[in-house]
């Protein structure tokens, strides 16, 4: 189990609050969806979340632990996929995955038995031999998503992981996110498709201006704001907490 | 410690799976020892002999041949140039010898150790010249004292090693320096410009693992490509000048022994590491490998200046001098080629050299939590 508490992260080179106070809880087994415009501090919350960023206040927890404590053990549990991530492309798949495994001490046996299972499942295993600089845009996408899932993590952090792809992948994508929650995976998505959101997402926590606006299930979310789509909650909750959309709304 | 020798070999890998980089660090030398060669070959050569020469100064004789080598005739004529004066002149080739008879006390032979007909021609003419005493002198003029035969190799030894003590400094330091400057640029901030650096970032591998596989594979790498170089330029050098494949090898005209080349290869690996530690830390803070490559300009800007300084320096130098850095590794090559070494200042040089590579790695792990490297 994740928990947020209170987050606040201030840039020191340009003075930005990029995260002011977030407060959320994430429970093991459920896909939990992380909403918000562009620019509210999903990304970096994420970043602290995967220890690449270290919080100006606050506190993130880990089953009960301070990440930041032991950052070496957390990442060995965590898996952050993004659509920036890319692979040494003078590598084959084959190889990344040896190098990758036993960065994360994983034994050789292990190694090949998930290495064939996702390769498998996301229909590398021919290429494998292949150069990663080689392939398309989406294979790169399942290679990136293959390698950073090799080690088995507990908890999975997916920045926007359908960008860009072809509705096949995208749907090969969801599919094995919904695989990873049925065993028993904590699953973070950040995502601007809230139709996504709806289809996989179990609870939802909504984060405008750098704050924490809503945290929640997603069968609640636009009953609570009195609509009748989490489209509509979204802009709703956006217009009450942005800045300056309140000032605008209250004159 | 976990990671760092699998870091290691996996920069190692990626630099040998990189065509660009195998093309530009190892091919392109090739390349330009070959082209170098080539064009010393469609040089018109002035140095093909069609005969050898004894030259005798201070007795007069006919001209006559005295046996043949290589299928080329040798012949002993006489000379009426003062030595020095003929030695200057364009009849006096390499390959010859001098013989100045004019003192009977001390009969010179001037020679050059390095060429093999001269070395051959010189034994030729001691026999010789003992031969002509005890034809025209033994007996007939006991007033007269026949005491030495001096060989004197015209290469000047000290010269070559001064000449070579002048350039190691500048030869080493220019090839190291930009080898690293682009090796290390590739390295961190070549990563971050290709979206590559995360994947390593968000690995469990201690962050000291992490950059010392990449310092140790730069500096290591960049030690391979730069022998590379400079051993294919002395090699190209040596092949334009040679006369037989024997002058190929060895190291004639460059008097170092083995142990002053393991100090020097010692001192270009620390020299190495430190440039490394100072690649990998600026690479560290830049976005992209163009922007890590004009950062490190002016540390390869000054290294290239303190070895231009060390090129003309005379005598000795301060106990300070050996405290500045990359200047003082320099004043080391010079001081190990001109047999002028001494222990404290090697010491204080490795020394300095490897607290100052700490400290550079103390900084490098402060800086790779820092919001620059990973936001």
């Amino acid at each position: 189990m994740i928990t947020i508490e209170h987050l606040k992260k201030t840039f020191k080179k340009n003075k930005v609050e990029a995260v002011k106070d977030v407060s959320l809880e994430v429970n093991d087994g459920e896909i939990f969806a992380l909403l918000g415009p562009n620019g509210a501090g999903k990304t970096t919350t994420m970043r602290m979340l995967s220890t690449l960023l270290v919080p100006t206040a606050g506190r993130i927890t880990y089953d009960g632990k301070d990440i930041n404590e032991d950052m070496l053990s957390v990442r060995r549990r965590i898996a952050f996929l993004t659509n920036e991530i890319r692979l040494d492309g003078q590598f084959s798949p084959d190889e990344l995955a040896d190098y990758y495994g036993r960065l994360y001490e994983m034994t050789e046996e292990q190694i090949r038995k998930n290495k064939q299972e996702l390769f498998d499942y996301f229909g590398i295993t021919e290429f494998s031999k292949r150069r990663y600089e080689t392939f398309s845009t989406g294979m790169k996408q399942k290679t990136s998503l293959a390698i950073c899932l090799l080690h088995d993590p507990d908890t999975i952090i997916f920045d926007e992981p359908t960008n860009g792809l072809d509705i096949l992948t995208q749907r090969l994508i969801e599919q094995y996110i919904l695989k990873l929650k049925a065993a028993g995976k904590c699953i973070i998505l950040s995502t601007h498709i809230l139709d996504l959101v709806s289809r996989l997402a179990d609870r939802v926590g909504v984060i405008v201006d750098g704050k924490s606006v809503y945290c929640g299930s997603v069968s609640e979310l636009a009953s609570s704001q009195g609509v009748s789509t989490i489209d509509e909650a979204f802009v709703k909750l956006y217009e009450e907490n942005h800045e300056e959309q309140a000032i605008i709304t209250k004159k | 410690m976990h990671g760092l020798w699998l870091v290691f070999k996996h920069e190692i890998a990626k630099i040998f799976k990189d065509k660009n980089l195998i093309f530009g660090f190892f091919v392109l030398p090739v390349l330009s020892l070959l082209i170098t060669v080539g064009i010393s070959m469609i040089r018109p050569t002035t140095t093909e002999a069609e005969e050898y020469c004894l030259y005798f100064y201070g007795i007069n004789m006919e001209r006559i041949n005295i046996g043949e080598l290589n299928e080329k005739q040798i012949y002993v004529v006489s000379v009426e140039e003062e030595p020095s004066v003929f030695m200057q002149s364009g009849k006096f080739h390499n390959y010859d010898v001098l013989v100045d008879f004019s003192d009977l006390h001390e009969i010179n032979i001037y020679y050059h150790e390095e060429d093999t007909i001269s070395s051959y021609l010189k034994s030729t003419a001691d026999s010789f010249v003992r031969e002509i005493y005890s034809e025209l002198y033994r007996g007939r003029h006991p007033e007269i004292e026949f005491r030495k035969v001096v060989a004197e190799d015209l290469n000047e030894k000290e010269d070559d090693n001064r000449l070579i003590a002048m350039l190691l400094p500048y030869m080493l330091i220019l090839p190291l320096s930009a080898n690293i400057s682009n090796f290390s640029a590739d390295t961190i901030a070549g990563e971050k410009q290709r979206g590559t650096f995360f994947q390593a970032l968000l690995s469990p591998v201690p962050p000291l693992a992490l950059i010392m596989g990449k310092i140790w594979s730069v500096s290591l790498i960049s030690l391979f490509s730069s022998g590379i170089y400079i051993g294919l330029d002395v090699l190209g050098s040596r092949i334009c000048e040679a006369n037989g494949w024997q002058d190929l090898f060895g190291f004639s005209g460059i008097h170092v022994s083995t142990a002053e080349f393991l100090l020097i290869l010692l001192y270009a690996v620390l020299l190495c590491y430190l440039f490394s530690n100072l690649g990998v830390l600026i690479s560290l803070f830049c976005k992209n490998a163009n922007q890590a490559q004009i950062a490190q300009l002016p540390v390869t800007l000054a290294c290239t200046v303190s070895a231009m300084m060390a090129m003309f320096r005379f005598g000795t130098s301060p106990k300070f001098h050996y405290l500045i850095p990359v200047y003082n590794i320099c004043i080391v090559f010079q001081d190990v080629l001109h047999a002028k070494v001494r222990l404290e200042n090697m010491a204080m040089v490795a020394v300095s050299l490897l607290v100052l590579s700490v400290v550079l790695v103390i900084i490098t792990l402060i800086s790779y939590r820092s919001e620059r490297v990973t936001e």
